[in-house]
């Protein structure tokens, strides 16, 4: 079974500080970390690998320092990584990014099943994937708590998927993309061996001229959406004390958290 | 003594049990050389000393069990001077009309001695099988929700047995020799024991008194020589293999302190321990010397409240697994049973909380907890699992160098105090670098310490400062549990931040810990990564401005406090007076509990505990030893250890809160506070 992994490198939103340049990855910008939705990802598509045997290839558009995801996602478990970076991807959209990734996934080849995160944590649109899917013209499943039933023979998948108010259960042909939610999984913590392996792997960079992209079609210019984003961002919160025993502290509680529309 | 004949047969016997002897030991050496590492011999004289010291003090094994020690401590002097006996007995056999010492005083001594000791060492294996076998002590059994080796528990009885009356063949069987001796030869006052037997003799021919002095010599003797080749076999080979445990033991800078695993080699494929042969040399010693007493099982905190874990259970089956596969062992051949199947269960080896109470414990210098560590690593480096809530903690290591994953700032902690704490950017020519640590950093009851310690400080006039944001976790908790990897990153930044700040200037500047694990971690283990400091826990450095005069107390507290000893502090640290003394300056009544200093019990935290969920069992450690704290009386508990601090909260709070649990620190301030605020409104 051929599994292509979609992964992102994001800031460390835990971490974020007056000193990044916006949501950019520049290196001065503060920690990087892999998308913590693609760590779903990367379990997801591992361990149907496990269970199903084939080839997972993790695919990360991002700039250069962003292999440092493919290392990580590496040192898991994938089999093959492949950086797609080129300066004139710089700033692109998420339909644009959508369009480049699926000239690399062409490029991979053919593939059975495509995972991705709900979202990634910077720009949090939740689009590209969904875009990726709509662009290959395969069905996508998203959301997905639980995948259920991967059937590479049979050549379906059935994927509970965890809605606001409820849970779906959705059967789908294969191949098929899904993203997946927190839910689904606990993600592995790479073994010693496993980032030694990755440490030594050699991760192949795909440009434009790699992907037959033109250049232009491509990047800020080629892109709808253009972000301003100041940080960290301005908090407004305050804090109240709520006086008294237990009992009315926590009926107080309620009543301010019902009020506030919390619950 | 002996006739033509039966000398041909005694030699005969010595050659085969020599034969096979030889046969069994090279498989038993041939075994432990399967492990890793190297046995150390450097400094012999001192390494023997070491041995003839422990073999005759017993390494003080009094201290606990003191009847059972005493029993032990009978035969095992008996059989000190057996070997002597031994000796002379068979040169006696041997050599006609060889008499050891004839009859000067030097020969009467001699023989009051063995006779005694005959009689202690009967009289201690006697004792010891009536408590195995007839009283049947709750001390010798393992619970059922232990993993033990199948044959163990019968194996233990019956080799114990056999061992018990292979020491009542081969002392009995001498004294009746000199009974008979005695009874052919006339009366000895200087062997009342022996005289004493002999009287059953009285009546009988002298050919069968002759019949019955040489049956006792070849019971005697041929008892060692049958068993001789049997030892490897045996948990009896703990007599020999026990000094040989400790003489051969490597140096460490703490009895806790792991080493590093070299990360640079790439032809390096294991780490950690998965298979038996992966144990160090050392360790694979330990199921040799073990002779399954089961005290370090009595010391140990997760044992005590029910987990999975004994590490006598864990020496236990290590040794039985060796025993079904020391010849191939010996001969080269792969072991491919992982450990974590045998030795132990995967709850027992998340239950340890590296406290090292197993190793204090142990009378012939076993390290269970070293076998443990190493496992752990196993799990973590090769096989990626491990306890999922650790997953946090080191994340947040890696990302915020702290586990709690707080991405909030090292210094907010300083705001509330009515005077500035200068970072060692801000003051680069302190005395004392204050080494937080995470839990001051960010825990809040840890801050109120930090507070503390930064009030003492500044109150004694210590010139000190803080690394601030620059300060990282020291890694301890990975390094427990048994990622390595992430504690030499960890180790390597701080050393790096350390040197910069010229905290290893020796001599000009100290390190002051908040945590006895950053005490543990930066001044006995950073030390083999090249970080090298003179650290002091908080407690040791107000001891000394306590003693010095340079704290106000008004020493006249009225509560009464018992201290609980943080196992990196009291056994991995050796401090057990600073903190008494500090406390002792602020004026309450001491009172210890039963289990205090080196024999201290584990709050529970350690060994990465705090960190996930504790392992199954009957109670939590901390409540545990809460109850030890409150059969003390005393109202106030005080700790060292911020960890401490937080399990004993909880376990306070869980109690009703019925004690004040307080750090030292925090009772030092409050005191200095009370003066200044006494000697203030006696100035008005």
């Amino acid at each position: 079974m051929n599994i292509i992994a979609l992964v992102k490198q994001t800031p460390d939103t835990a971490q974020l500080s007056a000193s990044m340049d916006g949501l950019k990855l520049s290196a001065e910008g503060g920690p990087r970390i892999v998308n913590p939705w693609d760590e779903y990802t990367l379990e997801t598509a591992i361990q149907a690998r496990e269970e199903h045997g084939g080839k997972v290839t993790a695919l990360c558009l991002g700039p250069p320092e962003a292999a440092d995801a493919l290392k990580t996602a590496l040192a898991m478990g994938v089999d093959e990584a492949v950086l797609v970076s080129d300066p004139a991807m710089a700033d692109s959209d998420s339909l644009t990014s959508a369009r480049i990734l699926v000239a690399a996934i062409r490029k991979v080849g053919a593939f059975d099943l495509i995972v991705g995160g709900r979202a990634a944590i910077d720009g949090n649109t939740a689009a590209t994937a969904v875009q990726v899917a709509a662009l290959l013209g395969v069905p996508l499943v998203s959301y997905v708590a639980e995948l259920r039933n991967l059937d590479p023979s049979d050549r379906t998948l059935s994927a509970v998927r965890l809605l606001e108010k409820a849970r779906e259960t959705v059967t789908s042909r294969l191949p098929a993309l899904i993203t997946v939610v927190k839910e689904i999984n606990e993600p592995r913590y790479p073994s010693l061996i496993g980032i030694r392996k990755a440490a030594r792997a050699n991760i192949p960079i795909w440009g434009c001229k790699d992907l037959s992209l033109d250049a232009a079609a491509v990047g800020a210019g080629a892109s709808g959406v253009e972000w301003r984003t100041e940080l960290p961002p301005v908090r407004e919160a305050h804090i109240e004390m709520i006086d008294g025993g237990p009992e009315d502290a926590a009926r107080t509680l309620v009543d301010r958290l019902m009020e506030e529309k919390v619950i | 003594m002996l006739s033509p004949y039966e000398k041909i047969l005694f030699a005969l016997l010595v050659a085969v049990s020599l034969y096979l002897a030889t046969v069994t030991f090279r498989r038993m050496i041939g075994t432990i050389m399967r492990g890793q590492g190297h046995l150390a011999w450097d400094g012999l004289p001192g390494r023997l000393w070491t041995g003839v010291k422990t073999l005759a003090g017993q390494n003080n094994m009094i201290r606990n069990r003191p009847l059972v020690s005493l029993a032990h401590t009978g035969i095992a002097w008996g059989f000190i001077l057996y070997m002597a006996v031994n000796v002379v007995d068979v040169l006696e056999g041997l050599v006609t009309g060889f008499v050891f010492l004839e009859e000067g005083t030097a020969g009467q001594v001699y023989r009051l001695l063995v006779d005694l000791m005959t009689l202690a060492a009967l009289v201690g294996m006697a004792a010891l099988l009536i408590r195995r076998f007839i009283v049947k002590s709750a001390d010798l059994a393992v619970t059922p929700n232990v993993k033990l080796h199948p044959r163990a528990a019968g194996g233990i009885r019956r080799d114990s047995l056999i061992v018990g009356f292979f020491i009542l063949g081969h002392v009995g069987f001498r004294l009746v020799g000199a009974s008979f001796d005695i009874a052919i030869h006339g009366p000895d006052p200087w062997q009342p024991v022996a005289a004493l037997a002999a009287g059953l003799w009285s009546g009988l021919e002298p050919s069968w008194l002759t019949f019955g002095l040489h049956a006792s010599w070849w019971i005697a003797i041929g008892l060692v020589l049958v068993f001789l080749p049997w030892f490897p076999f045996s948990k009896h080979a703990h007599l020999f293999m026990g000094p040989f445990n400790l003489m051969t033991a490597p140096e460490r800078t703490s009895p806790g302190a792991l080493d590093a695993l070299d990360f640079e080699d790439e032809t390096i494929e294991q780490f950690g321990a998965g298979r038996i042969t992966d144990l160090d040399r050392t360790h694979i010693t330990d199921a040799f010397a073990c002779i399954m007493c089961n005290r370090c099982q009595d010391a140990c905190p997760a044992y005590a409240t029910g987990k999975e874990l004994s590490p006598a259970a864990l020496e236990v089956n290590k040794r039985y697994h060796l025993r079904d596969h020391m010849k191939s062992l010996a001969t080269g051949g792969e072991d491919t049973e992982p450990m974590l199947g045998y030795a132990m269960s995967e709850s027992a080896l998340w239950a340890c909380t590296a406290c090292g109470a197993c190793t204090e414990a142990c009378p012939v210098g076993n390290e269970p907890m070293f076998d443990i560590l190493a496992m752990r690593r196993n799990q973590v480096l090769m096989e990626s699992a491990f306890p999922n809530e650790l997953k946090g903690a080191f994340t947040g290591i890696e990302r915020n160098g702290n586990p709690w994953q707080m991405a909030g700032d090292r210094m907010e902690w300083t705001e509330s105090l009515d005077f500035k704490v200068p970072t060692v950017a801000e003051h680069p020519d302190y005395d004392v670098l204050f080494w937080v640590g995470c839990a001051g950093a960010f825990d809040p009851s840890a801050r109120d310490t930090a507070r503390a310690i930064a009030t003492v400080l500044h109150r004694a006039g210590v010139d000190f400062a803080v690394l601030g944001n620059d300060e990282s976790c020291t890694g301890d908790l990975a390094r427990r549990a048994g990622n390595e990897y992430l504690f030499s990153i960890a180790a390597e930044g701080n050393i790096e931040t350390l040197n910069a700040a010229g905290a290893d200037q020796a001599g000009q500047k100290k390190i002051v810990t908040g945590c006895p694990h950053c005490l543990h971690t930066l001044g006995n283990e950073y030390g083999a990564l090249g970080g090298r400091y003179e650290v002091m826990h908080h407690t040791q450095l107000i001891g000394e401005l306590a003693k010095a005069g340079r704290l106000a107390m008004p020493g006249r507290d009225g509560t009464r406090t018992t201290y609980h000893d943080p196992c990196y502090l009291g056994r991995h640290g050796g401090e057990y007076e600073a903190p008494r003394q500090a406390l002792a300056a602020t004026g309450p009544s001491l009172v210890e509990m039963a289990r205090s200093r080196n024999r201290s019990f584990c709050c529970g935290a350690g060994g990465a505990q705090v960190w996930k969920e504790e392992e199954g069992g009957r109670e939590a450690v901390s409540d545990h030893r809460f109850r030890e704290a409150r059969e003390t009386g005393a109202d106030t508990l005080a700790v060292g250890c911020p960890f401490c601090a937080r399990m004993m909260n909880d376990a306070n709070k869980r109690a009703g809160e019925p004690m004040r649990v307080r750090d030292i620190a925090e009772i030092v301030a409050e005191s200095i506070q009370d003066e200044q605020e006494r000697t203030h409104h006696d100035d008005r």
